[in-house]
């Protein structure tokens, strides 16, 4: 059900009204949550995207773009790399917090005071919650968050409802199911409030131990939002429009014990899709590990190796905003 | 037959947090952590007229900081703090609680990253009575009984 993006555009035509956004509402700032962003701000994003998926101009020429990765990650930094590449930037940085001077025991706060002097831009990963805004402190250039330990993830949010909206053809009142680890799934929690403005309907699906932690429950009650909680993914799939499936993140268990009592609660698979709608799009942050049984990639709304992919489109759109260098594109 | 009284002597020169939530001095003494220097008088569970019970705090010879006094409003937002001097009050002032704290609360949460870089907590405060903060830096909603002060 993939539309062109004028259609696109149109299907969220209703929220955008009365409340203009500009090129210069994104330039110079920080991305450290989802929540920072208005609805608007959003849909300007995700239609900045939609530009870049055609056109991929030398934009960021000469500038430079620092990744600080002190965790693991393959997706968030190749495809902020290709999009920094594509548009004829370079990036600098590393891919883990051993091969920096973290190992010899600097600071977050001393790393982005340095980097800050090579770059433009810093993209940050670190295992513990609240780096990135404390990055962002230290900074004058714009920190983006790529990921705050079990905190948020605001680009992969963006790429999520890029998606959704290319997937689904539009992102308002969809009904989507979230299964797995809520408890520690970033992904989840960035995603889960920008869905509530879109008056999606939720449902989570977890074993208790990982159920959406009490910050995100609250701020969906603050935001008059109702949602399920349900144990057995049955009982979600005859009305899901869509399926946002986690992994169980061994990383973030301090007890080994919890984490195999839980790491096999769910898997997608033939027998699963049989009771869902045969349009019940498919969505992972990945990577995944058993949740999703490989059977389940040649169904045709099995989205999550294209979920990666327009990650490139609105990672450039994103940063072409930060830095104002957006050109002829938009 | 009168009643038999407890005589507490007049403070020359400290503070005297009053109205203090029946029940919460010993737990704000503790916040305080002041040394063994000075004199300190708690009253427990006093009757009130405008709370039914109170708890109170004297402290002989210190005056307590703007930063003592917003520990000691995260405790008991209703008390009132005094200053004497020369055996008179100098300063009575209700204790307010601000809309955000900054150095006085260390994030309880082990995975915030204030706890592993030497930062000063900073916290936005939701609600009061019980108090409820959240850390500014993961986020995390913070309870009264979670509150663990620097």
């Amino acid at each position: 059900m993939v539309e062109d993006a004028h259609s696109r555009r149109a299907a969220d035509s209703r929220v955008r009204t009365g409340d203009e956004v500009t090129k210069a509402d994104f330039v110079g700032r920080d991305v450290i949550t989802i929540n920072d962003f208005r609805q608007s701000e959003i849909l300007f994003l995700l239609d900045a995207a939609d530009q870049f998926e055609t056109a991929a101009p030398p934009l960021l020429s000469g500038r430079v773009i620092a990744t600080l990765f002190f965790e693991p990650s393959t997706r968030t930094r190749l495809s902020f790399e290709s999009a920094v590449g594509r548009l004829g930037g370079v990036c600098i940085g590393f891919a883990e917090g051993g091969v920096s001077s973290q190992a010899k025991g600097e600071s977050v706060a001393d790393t982005v005071r340095v980097v800050e002097g090579y770059s433009d831009a810093i993209l940050i990963r670190h295992p513990k919650e609240g780096s990135a805004r404390l990055a962002a402190e230290f900074a004058e250039v714009p920190v983006v968050n790529c990921g705050d330990g079990a905190h948020q993830h605001p680009t992969q949010t963006f790429v999520d409802l890029y998606t959704l909206r290319r997937e689904c053809g539009r992102i308002e009142e969809l009904n989507v199911v979230f299964v797995g680890d809520l408890r520690y799934g970033r992904t989840v929690h960035s995603l889960v409030t920008s869905l509530a403005l879109f008056d999606a309907k939720l449902t989570f699906v977890s074993p208790e131990f990982l159920r959406l932690p009490r910050e995100q429950r609250d701020a969906l009650d603050a935001m008059g939002v109702s949602y399920r909680e349900v144990r057995k993914i049955d009982d979600t799939l005859a009305e899901a429009d869509v399926l946002y499936v986690t992994r169980v993140q061994r990383e973030r268990f301090t007890d080994p014990m919890e984490f195999e009592k839980v790491r096999d609660s769910y898997r997608i698979d033939g027998d699963t899709l049989a009771k869902a709608r045969p349009e019940v799009v498919i969505l992972h942050p990945l990577p995944r590990v058993d949740e999703i049984s490989p059977e389940v990639d040649a169904h045709p709304h099995a989205a999550y190796f294209r979920q990666a992919h327009y990650g490139v489109a609105v990672r450039q759109a994103l940063l072409s905003l930060l830095l104002d260098c957006t050109g002829e594109v938009l | 037959m009168t009643a038999p009284t407890i005589k507490v002597s007049a403070l020359g020169r400290g503070t005297v947090l009053d109205h203090l939530l029946a029940g919460s001095a010993m737990r704000a003494y503790r916040v305080l952590g002041l040394g063994s220097e000075y004199t300190v008088t708690v009253g427990i569970n006093l009757a009130s007229s405008r709370l039914g019970h109170k708890d109170i705090i004297k402290i002989e010879g210190h005056e307590l900081t703007e930063k003592e006094a917003a520990k000691i409003a995260m405790l008991s937002p209703d008390a009132t703090l005094s200053i004497i001097r020369d055996y008179k009050v100098v300063r009575k002032v209700p204790l307010k609680l601000p809309e955000r704290v900054q150095g006085i609360l260390r994030c309880p949460n082990p995975a915030c990253i204030t706890r592993s870089e030497k930062t000063p907590g900073s916290f936005r405060v939701d609600s009061a009575a019980p108090v409820t903060v959240t850390c500014e830096y993961c986020e995390r909603t913070i309870t009264e009984e979670q509150l663990d002060f620097v």
